[in-house]
């Protein structure tokens, strides 16, 4: 009686874990599915066109959303074979399920995170040298290439940030390069910046407008152009572009005849 | 025993450059594969990925308008010279290529059509759009009227000064520019006003309701064209400006630049 109920709780074990593998297989593969249909639906695939993980994806004979959606359904098979294994009674897993549970959670997040850092600098880099295409200097694709390497840094810090690894260095080296950005803008655009300050002004009150007579900075003649930037004036063929600091800091004489 | 390949091969003997107008590109390929000859793309996008290729703003109804561009284009760029002899293909009643013509370069006097876009005052891109402004008020009409309107282009500060207000100017202190989704319908609204639009370099609207003022004398327009052409040709003599009018009597689109008239359009054909 002993031996046959011991037999039959072995049996209802190894059940039970069959059951429970199959359940997992099966939940498994119906969210690969649907993450696979809401990434397809929210159009992914358009987004990630033409950036480089997207084509070393293509390269393997896949696809960026078939990765992530694949890699959801291979997180739940392992977490099922585990548990399986756990229920089974055929190897101590418990101690690496409780693992599992506390650890995994921040590596998918981690992984994500890297995933989508290298997307965004991709498809940052595409943006910005497609603006800069009209400007016909080869060096230019330095600062596309910049803009997308500061973001795939930024997203491994966090992604190394998010499994708990020590990133205080990374992080001053961060900050360092980030205030260097920020002060080389601030002194290279100051000018910019005023004039374009300047010129919402200008533009949204217009004190003066296109046909008037007017006299800034030494030169005088007919306003042509206002734009944010610059204002054009024109006299007897010669045509100044003056930028829009100097008309707020010299002021601007309109000439009414 | 002759073939019609044997007659047509005198139009294309001896040619310096071979002008393609909106080629598809198996038929660029073929064009390209041939030795020892210029190939010269022409079309509105460059579309074939060919080396010289001369930007077409508008595709001009009349053909001889679309070659004539074409020409001074590649002239303009150094493509081709002065004495020159070119075919061209283009699409005359289909969109593929279906004929072949030989112009002489030169001959045909330089008519400005090219300058008209790329070397007036204003961008050629708001240049394009007042055109297509023109031509869809030609085509659409005010509530199925036909209308004029007069626009000027470039300049717009000599403009200014060489014409007066008729009454209140409803651009005043708005930031509309040609290209705008929105202008179609406004300007719609705006072309039963009477007088001149006047479009800055930059394709800002400045000012509607402009009468203007140019000094007409010796201003030689075709005769049996109005007040308004005349005031066209007029304006773009004493300044820089381009003029963009449509005939309400007739329909046509007409451009004038330097108080000649560039370029006449039928709407109606685009």
């Amino acid at each position: 009686m002993v031996e046959w109920l011991r037999s039959l709780t072995t049996q209802f074990q190894y059940i039970s874990a069959a059951l429970v593998l199959v359940v997992g297989l099966v939940i498994g593969y119906l969210v690969g599915r649907i993450n696979d249909r809401i990434l397809r639906s929210a159009g992914i695939p358009e987004a990630v066109e033409g950036t480089s993980l997207e084509r070393t994806a293509r390269k393997f004979g896949t696809d960026t959303v078939s990765i992530i959606a694949q890699g959801s359904a291979w997180i739940i098979y392992i977490v099922s074979i585990l548990y399986a294994l756990e229920v089974a009674e055929l190897v101590q897993t418990g101690l690496v399920l409780a693992q599992a549970w506390t650890l995994l959670p921040s590596y998918i997040v981690a992984v994500l995170i890297v995933m989508v850092g290298l997307l965004a600098g991709d498809k940052a880099e595409l943006l910005v040298s497609e603006y800069l295409r009209g400007v016909k200097l080869p060096e230019v694709s330095v600062i596309a290439t910049t803009v997308r390497y500061t973001v795939v840094f930024v997203a491994i810090l966090l992604a190394l940030a998010q499994i708990g690894i020590a990133v205080g260095v990374l992080l001053i080296l961060l900050a360092a390069y980030l205030f260097a950005m920020v002060l080389f803008s601030a002194v290279a655009l100051h000018q910019l910046l005023t004039s374009a300050a300047a010129g919402l002004y200008l533009l949204l009150n217009q004190p003066y407008g296109i046909g008037d007579r007017v006299a800034v900075a030494d030169q005088q003649g007919v306003v042509q152009e206002v734009d944010v930037f610059v204002t054009r004036i024109e006299d007897d063929g010669s045509e100044y572009v003056i930028p829009n600091h100097l008309v707020f800091r010299r002021g601007v004489v309109i000439e009414r005849e | 025993m002759t073939d019609p390949g044997d007659l047509l091969a005198d139009i294309v003997d001896d040619i310096d450059a071979l002008f393609l107008f909106s080629p598809s590109g198996s038929y660029y390929d073929r064009a390209a594969s041939i030795e020892d000859l210029d190939v010269v793309v022409v079309a509105p996008e460059n579309t074939v990925g060919a080396e010289t290729f001369v930007e077409l703003p508008l595709e001009f109804d009349q053909i001889a308008d679309r070659i004539r561009f074409g020409v001074e284009g590649a002239l303009d760029q150094d493509l081709v010279e002065e004495g020159d002899v070119i075919a061209a293909t283009a699409g005359l009643f289909a969109d593929g290529t279906d004929m072949v013509a030989r112009v002489r370069v030169g001959t045909a006097g330089h008519t400005g059509l090219y300058d008209l876009f790329t070397d007036s005052r204003a961008e050629p891109g708001v240049i394009r759009d007042v055109f297509g402004v023109a031509i869809e008020l030609g085509r659409k009409g005010q509530k199925g009227k036909p209308v004029g309107a007069l626009f000027v282009v470039g300049d717009a500060g000599k403009v200014m000064n060489k014409s007066r207000p008729l009454s209140y100017n409803p651009f005043e202190k708005s930031h509309v520019h040609v290209g705008d989704p929105i202008v179609n319908v406004m300007l719609k609204e705006f072309s039963r006003l009477d007088g001149a639009f006047v479009i800055s370099d930059s394709g800002k609207i400045v000012s509607a309701y402009r009468y203007l003022e140019p000094s007409a004398e010796g201003v030689e327009i075709p005769k049996g064209l109005g007040a308004r052409h005349m005031a066209a040709g007029a304006i773009t003599r004493d300044t820089s400006a381009v003029a963009i009018v449509l005939s309400e009597s007739d329909g046509m689109v007409r451009a004038f630049k330097s108080g000649e008239l560039m370029l006449e359009l039928d709407p109606e054909e685009y």
